[in-house]
Formats: structure tokens, sequence, C-alpha cells
């Protein structure tokens, strides 16, 4: 039941981030902001796909592909428009401090393979890795004059995911306080920032 | 049980016919739909053939894994297309439509004969609902491809992600609609409103030329 409301709380906020973005991607005619509204659609569409399978029929779907797809849709979308804000210039010397995002999601990959699926770990692990990497190498650049709110968020979004994944393997009862449902709050508390972060990187 | 292979060779004759007649724009639309009728086909074969492997039930597999067998298929003809002619944002955006709407109506026939045509308003509401999300979901692609990037592979793997985008709208509409009452009501109007705010707000800022 707790997990409903989880998604529902999701939902609702995805859908106000949604209108949002859509509204401003109208208004200033942004690939930026079509991007965020697809990460955000993404999002929500996966998860209003989750929910009404376990509204309508009490389980989560058997073959899991769908929802999966949507997020990795997201993903996708979020990495395109780190690329898109960032100048191409970044992109060519990379610290090597960003391959540390790549090492820690081939690592915790490693630990999920070992209690679930191997396919799905795989793609989420380089899909997150990019999006680490990405965000890492955008925090570190060699001359600092770039905004770094979007990349600060992003590494927020994706180690709160991570938390939510590691904390789904050892704590399974239906409590309020175990730290699978804080980080689900936490995560659904971290999309709208994302907003005014897009804000600033587009405005910058 | 209905043999929905006959049903093709029936309405796709006469359209290969007219194929063969008409002249450039009026026989590439006409291919599309073609096109877009014999993925709906190819895509009933493999969903079948899916369904029957993983052992699951014909509603679970309409929200499972139909949804991703069609949009697959169903983009196969455009990207065949856009890989092989090179075309302009205008062919590419009708085209994808044209498929849909192939799709869609083959669709159609099949859901007819094999439930029957007694029932106006549901096949009305069945009618518009798939026609539009088939639409919706072909707009999605056309428009976001060429609209959200430039660059050759950002194109491929932006395809990827819209895909993956419309499956899930698909499978959300299939589950909705597999339900009765207010909430099959709910699913079909989902992708009427899409189109009608579509229409409203952004057909005028979406360039073509």
């Amino acid at each position: 039941m707790l997990e409903r409301y989880g998604n529902a709380i999701q939902i609702a906020t995805l859908a106000v981030c949604v209108t949002v973005s859509l509204f401003r991607a109208a208004k200033y005619r942004s690939r930026s902001w079509t991007l965020l509204s697809f990460f955000y659609g993404s999002w929500l569409l996966g998860d209003i796909y989750w929910l009404n399978c376990l509204l309508f029929y009490g389980e989560t779907p058997h073959i899991s592909v769908v929802s999966d797809l949507s997020w990795y849709a997201a993903l996708i979308f979020l990495y395109m428009l780190l690329r898109k804000i960032s100048p191409p210039e970044e992109l060519r010397d990379a610290s090597p401090v960003s391959w540390l995002g790549p090492a820690f999601t081939i690592g915790m990959a490693v630990f999920f393979m070992i209690r679930g699926e191997i396919i799905s770990n795989l793609i989420y692990a380089g899909l997150m890795g990019l999006l680490l990497f990405a965000a890492i190498r955008r925090l570190i650049p060699e001359d600092r004059t770039e905004q770094s709110c979007l990349p600060t968020m992003i590494l927020i979004y994706c180690l709160l995911e991570y938390s939510l994944w590691t904390s789904s393997c050892f704590w399974n009862d239906a409590a309020l306080f175990q730290p699978y449902y804080i980080f689900d709050l936490l995560l659904t508390m971290c999309f709208p920032f994302l907003i005014p972060a897009i804000g600033k990187a587009v405005t910058t | 049980m209905s043999y929905i292979e006959n049903i093709y060779v029936c309405l796709a004759a006469p359209m290969f016919l007219a194929i063969l007649c008409l002249r450039k724009n009026s026989r590439q639309s006409l291919i599309f739909v073609l096109s877009g009728m014999t993925a709906c086909l190819l895509s009933a074969y493999v969903s079948t053939y899916l369904a029957g492997l993983t052992r699951t039930d014909i509603v679970t597999a309409s929200y499972e894994i139909a949804p991703v067998v069609e949009e697959v298929i169903k983009s196969l003809p455009i990207l065949f297309y856009l890989l092989v002619f090179e075309p302009d944002k205008k062919n590419t955006y009708s085209g994808t439509l044209m498929v849909s709407l192939g799709f869609a109506t083959f669709e159609n026939v099949c859901f007819l004969t094999s439930y029957g045509t007694s029932e106006l308003l549901r096949l009305l509401i069945r009618g518009f609902g798939t026609g539009a999300m088939h639409v919706v979901c072909g707009m999605v692609v056309a428009v976001g491809l060429f609209f959200l990037w430039d660059q050759i592979w950002l194109q491929a793997v932006g395809a990827f992600a819209l895909l993956c985008f419309v499956i899930t709208f698909h499978a959300i509409f299939n589950l909705f609609v597999n339900q009765s009452g207010v909430i099959f009501w709910i699913g079909s109007a989902i992708p009427l409103i899409v189109i009608f705010i579509y229409m409203l707000f952004l057909h005028r800022e979406v360039d073509l030329s």
C-alpha cells in the first residue's frame, strides 16, 4: 500500500513538472526545455504504467520491459540534455575523476546482478555511468566558468537513485520510515529542482 | 478464429493495384499505408509467438508484449525510408502518419471481424481511440526525430529513446482499454486529448520546411 502512495506522489509531482517544462518549451521554443519535458514525461509514463498494473491487476508486470524502457528513455533524454547544454570543447578532455562515475556504476551493476536480472542491470549501469561521467566532467572543467547547478542536480539524482535501488535489496518490509521509502520520497523531491537548474543553465 | 492474413490479402490487393497506377505523391502515400498494414500483420504474428514463448495470456500480452512489438515493427518502414531515400522533413512526417494510419486501420478491421459490429458506440470509441493512439505515437517519433537533434548519431539514440517513450504510452493505452466502464472511456480519450492539444497549440509551431 505504501508503495502505491509513493508512486502516486511521484506521479503527481512529475505531472506538475511536465506541465511546467512543456509550458516553458512552448514559450521559449527551446530544445533544452523540450528534452526536459521528455525526461519528465518518460519517467511519468513508466510510473503510470507501473501503478496501473498494481491497481488493475494487484501485481507488478510479469515482464517488466515496458516500464524499464520508459526509464531508460528518461536517462537518455537527461544525458542528451546535459550534452546539449555542455559546450563542445569541454567534451574532449575529460578529467580522470570523471571515470569514477562509470567505475561506480559497474561495481554496483555487479552487486545488483548477483541479486537480480542481468540485462536490465547492465543497461542501467551503462546509462547511469554515461550520465555520471558527463555530470562529473562538467563539474570539474579546467577553467571553471560554467554553471554547475545542472550537473550537481544530476549527480544528486543519480546517487539518490542508487541509494533507492540498494535499499530495496535490504529492506522489503512495508514500514513508513524504512530507507527505501525515504529515498523514494527524496528522489521525488529531487525532480522539481531540475527545473531551476535548467533555467540557470539555459540563461547562462 | 479469424484468419487475418486472408483479410490482409483482401484489403491489400486493390491497394497494390492502385499503387501500380498512381503517380508520385499519391503512390508514396499509399505505399506507406500498405506498409503500415503489413507491419500490423507481422506484429500480430510476432506478438502471438512471443506470448506463447513466455506463456502469457492474451490480456497480459496486450499490455506487456504487444506494445513493444507493434511500435518496433511499425517504425521499421520509416527507418528504411529514412536510411535509403534520405527524405526531407515533410515527407518523413507525412510518411510516419500514413504508416500509423495503415496500422490502425488494419488493426480495427481485425477487431471488427473478431468482436462483431453490433455495438456502434463502442466501435466508435474504439475506432477513434486506437486511431488517435497510433497517430500520436507516430507523430511523437516524427516530430522528435527532426526537431530535437541535429547530429546523426544523436538522432539514432534519440529515436531509440522516443520509441521507448511511445511504447510506454501505447502500453498504458492498452492497459486502460482492457478495462470496462469509466476507465475504458478515459483510456480511449487520452490520445484524442493529446491530438487536440497538439492541433490547438503546437501544430503551427512545427516547421516542416
